[in-house]
């Protein structure tokens, strides 16, 4: 069909291209019949330039005013005819007062990239050295958005029934043990899929993917002599773009159809894919920082600034995005639906969002419209958000982030608490009873359930499972901060011995530990978090603060899969244990009352006698029994299961409550016990000669199923 | 960037040379789309195509749509290892049937009639 706004009505000044005015939303540059419609804000640029390269090519072969009549209120906005896009990088050159007060920091001699770059060139590869001389150094691109998802859809599990997988694109695949063909990237991924499977986790949650630059404070280890790198990538350069180092395919410019590859492959599946996003602060850094984008277009509007016009710091990163400034509200909206609507991406983690959180003055806000904007968004309306609810600033809002009831939260009490319970602290029964439970203390007033509760024990931040059972304190020297960045409140313990130990009965107690410390995360209320490498006993010697070291310290190494079958195989057969009991995984808090009539309440607790627990400083027994007939709210029946940790050095006897006659306990799992002793296939659990009492090891964890004798156990959800 | 046209066997067989990229494929979609009009079987063989960009994947792709639409299959022959690899891991490849060389795509599509 013809239109006519198809045709051209002006004249670029050089003469060489046909131009006509383009339209304002979306921002960014879009594909149009016959061109490429260019769109950019900024409130107080007095005037705007395109400027476009050739890929690769260090200066532009043309830059293109926007004309007076190109500007629609504070948008610079036209179409360029006939441009060959997939050879084409682009820029902006925007003039504007300079005035830091003010702040405004204009620089009409500088390229900035579009905030909203689909794709972002100069670092296609990782770790190539890009050209420093380079004016502009991360390059928007202009993507095909034409991906065929053969009816593929986000997976919309309910967030109760995940178990999510954390890891890095990177260090997923970059060893050389992974035995992938593409290490390192999207990929390598998509070639792991049958090893998740396995697993049996279902939902993959990925460390940053957005574009950022590996080289950003880049620098030479004065311990090791390596070179250090942003390796995390907690840095945007852009919001739109995924990083092109992490595609096989990067240095052909098909990062976006390698990365909605693995998505797609991934839900084909039955894996979810959560991203793990910034938009507490950006790559360019404070005032010393450099120009790549947001400074340079509009300073005032995308930034936190003091009185003075410095950053404001909430970020522990030099600056901090002014993320309830409606336009910046806008760009993250459009961001988040963006990553939901063209990638399918099933739900998103917020990094340090408690910022998200805080006004334009830096004050945290009693609603904060950008968290109840994409509380309640449409497009994000089926999107899991969950928020790390604290930020650099000094804001804690675990168990009090503004939720509307959408939001759940990375829960560091459950962390810290059931570490704590593990080394053995006295005083932990109440706190590590409230864990278990989907943390009520933290959430039920606010009427938020037991989903609102991400728990997990290990995160890419701190410890790895088996370095939070090898070391009392953290050894970052490879950083090259003198040991002083990191966090030091690890609630770690070494089993006797700091570090690597050839000391058989040591080795021993750390598998059990960390049996022990995935046993109690599995069978929690709430939605449990694992951290990718964690079912190997992955190490990274010690270093809790790993965001630098793009070496084997954070790859993982895949030659431990071999040495530690019995932990993987723990690992495996726990998760398909929670998968398999509903109990396990109620959307709701318990009632602590018998709502089925089953003779049971929901929940019961116990010790070494039935019905009885010592809660008194020095007790280190607990255990609990879940009701089958009351799973997931009384509404599908399940196994009963109990569950008996002790915590103690010692061996104690555990009374277990009596079942009526038709049903007897059976153990799942002791982790006391030697292989293949330690755990059992669901469904197959071994029944017990005495129903009365279990003889639990020191620091060891039990779990029996109550099942219907005729019936034998469940085997699946 | 030139591209040719046999029938060997009742198979439309086309071949390309050069690169098949942003700076061609608009050319290389004039010639290929108004061969597709009926249930032909046809094969493209890309043996002495030096680089296929993500443009050039998409005409492939577009080509590959729009036959199957109109009752008739498109196969590729002769790609080279990079590319194959590139179409696994960008999705494109789950679209196409992949031979080493004509011959064999033409022995296929001709069994199949």
């Amino acid at each position: 069909m013809f239109r006519v706004d198809l045709h051209p009505t002006h004249v670029s000044d050089c003469g060489k291209f046909r131009l006509r005015v383009g339209k304002p939303l979306p921002f960014g540059a879009s594909i149009v019949p016959g061109g490429v419609n260019f769109s950019v804000y900024s409130r107080s640029a007095t005037s705007c330039k395109l400027a476009l390269f050739n890929k690769h090519e260090p200066k532009p072969f043309s830059v293109i005013t926007f004309k007076d009549e190109f500007r629609i209120g504070n948008v610079f906005t036209m179409v360029v005819f006939d441009l060959d896009y997939e050879n084409l990088e682009y820029g902006f050159y925007m003039e504007g007062p300079f005035d830091a007060r003010e702040g405004h920091r204009f620089d009409k001699t500088r390229v900035l990239m579009d905030p909203y770059a689909k794709a972002i060139g100069g670092r296609d590869v990782w770790g190539k050295q890009p050209d420093w001389n380079d004016m502009y150094q991360h390059r928007a691109r202009i993507i095909f958005d034409d991906f065929d998802w053969e009816n593929d859809h986000p997976l919309e599990t309910p967030v109760e029934d995940l178990i999510f997988y954390e890891t890095h694109v990177r260090g997923f695949t970059q060893n050389p043990s992974s035995g992938v063909k593409h290490p390192g990237t999207f990929s390598g991924i998509r070639e792991k899929i049958p090893y998740l499977k396995e697993l049996g986790i279902n939902c993959i949650e990925l460390m940053p993917i957005h574009e950022f630059d590996e080289f950003e404070n880049s620098r030479i280890s004065p311990t090791t002599g390596k070179t250090l790198y942003n390796y995390w990538g907690y840095s945007n350069v852009g919001f739109f773009a995924p990083k092109a180092g992490f595609a096989a395919t990067g240095k052909f410019g098909m990062q976006v159809d390698e990365c909605k590859t693995l998505i797609r492959e991934l839900h084909k599946n039955g894996i979810e894919v959560i991203l793990d996003v910034v938009f507490n602060h950006t790559a360019e850094g404070n005032e010393r920082g450099p120009y790549i984008s947001y400074r340079g277009i509009d300073n005032k509007t995308y930034y936190l600034l003091t009185p003075e016009g410095y950053y404001f710091n909430f970020s522990g990163c030099g600056n901090t995005l002014n993320c309830n400034n409606p336009i910046v509200r806008n760009m993250i909206l459009d961001c988040l639906r963006y990553w939901a609507a063209d990638y399918h991406v099933d739900g998103f983690r917020f990094d340090l969002a408690s910022i998200l959180g805080r006004d334009q003055n830096g004050a945290p806000m009693h609603s904060p419209p950008l968290l109840e904007t994409l509380a309640f968004d449409p497009i994000l309306g089926k999107c899991k958000l969950i928020a790390e609810a604290w930020d650099a600033g000094g804001l804690y809002q675990v168990g009090c982030f503004p939720a509307w009831g959408r939001w759940a939260e990375w829960n560091g009490k459950y962390r810290d608490d059931l570490r704590r319970f593990l080394k053995g602290e006295p005083n932990m029964l109440g706190a590590m009873a409230q864990r278990l439970q989907g943390s009520p203390d933290l959430y039920q007033m606010a009427g938020r359930g037991a989903t609102a509760s991400i728990n997990f024990v290990t995160a890419h931040d701190g410890f790895t499972l088996y370095d939070m059972v090898a070391y009392n304190g953290k050894h970052n020297e490879a950083n090259g901060e003198n040991n002083g960045d990191g966090s030091n409140d690890n609630y770690s313990w070494n089993c006797g011995w700091e570090g690597e130990s050839t000391d058989p009965q040591v080795n021993r107690l750390r598998i059990k530990q960390m049996k022990n410390a995935v046993a109690m995360l599995l069978v929690s209320q709430g939605t449990p978090m694992l951290l990718a490498g964690d079912e190997m006993a992955n190490t990274q010697w010690g270093n809790n603060n790993a965001y630098c070291q793009d070496n084997e310290i954070s790859w993982i190494d895949w030659s431990l899969l071999d040495k530690n079958k019995e932990l993987f195989n723990f690992f495996k057969n726990m998760i398909a244990f929670r998968r398999a009991h509903p109990v396990l995984r109620n959307r709701g808090h318990f009632q602590n009352r018998d709502y089925m009539g089953s003779g049971f309440a929901d929940i019961t607790w116990h010790g070494q006698k039935a019905w009885n627990v010592d809660w008194s400083e020095e007790s280190r027994c607990l255990a609990f029994m879940l009701c089958g007939m009351h799973a997931k709210g009384g509404t599908v029946d399940d196994n009963s299961v109990y569950v008996a940790m002790n915590m103690h050095w010692e061996m104690h006897g555990f009374e277990m409550p009596q079942l009526p006659d038709y049903m007897e306990w059976a153990v799942f799992a002791n982790t006391d016990a030697a292989p293949p002793h330690d755990i059992w296939v669901p469904g197959k659990e071994v029944g017990l000669a005495s129903q009365k009492e279990f003889l639990v090891g020191p620091r060891s964890v039990v779990i029996l199923v109550g099942r219907d004798k005729k019936k034998k156990s469940r085997k699946e959800s | 960037m030139e591209i040719s046209t046999t029938t060997q066997n009742g198979v439309t067989v086309t071949s390309f040379s050069g690169s098949l990229d942003g700076g061609t494929v608009s050319d290389a979609q004039d010639k290929i789309m108004p061969l597709i009009s009926s249930k032909i079987s046809m094969v493209l063989d890309l043996k002495e195509c030096k680089y296929v960009s993500s443009a050039g994947l998409r005409l492939l792709l577009l080509a590959a749509k729009q036959l199957s639409t109109q009752g008739g299959v498109l196969v590729l022959s002769g790609l080279s290892d990079e590319v194959k690899d590139v179409m696994e891991m960008t999705g494109f490849s789950n679209f196409f049937k992949m031979f080493d060389c004509v011959a064999s795509a033409v022995e296929a599509l001709a069994k199949e009639g």
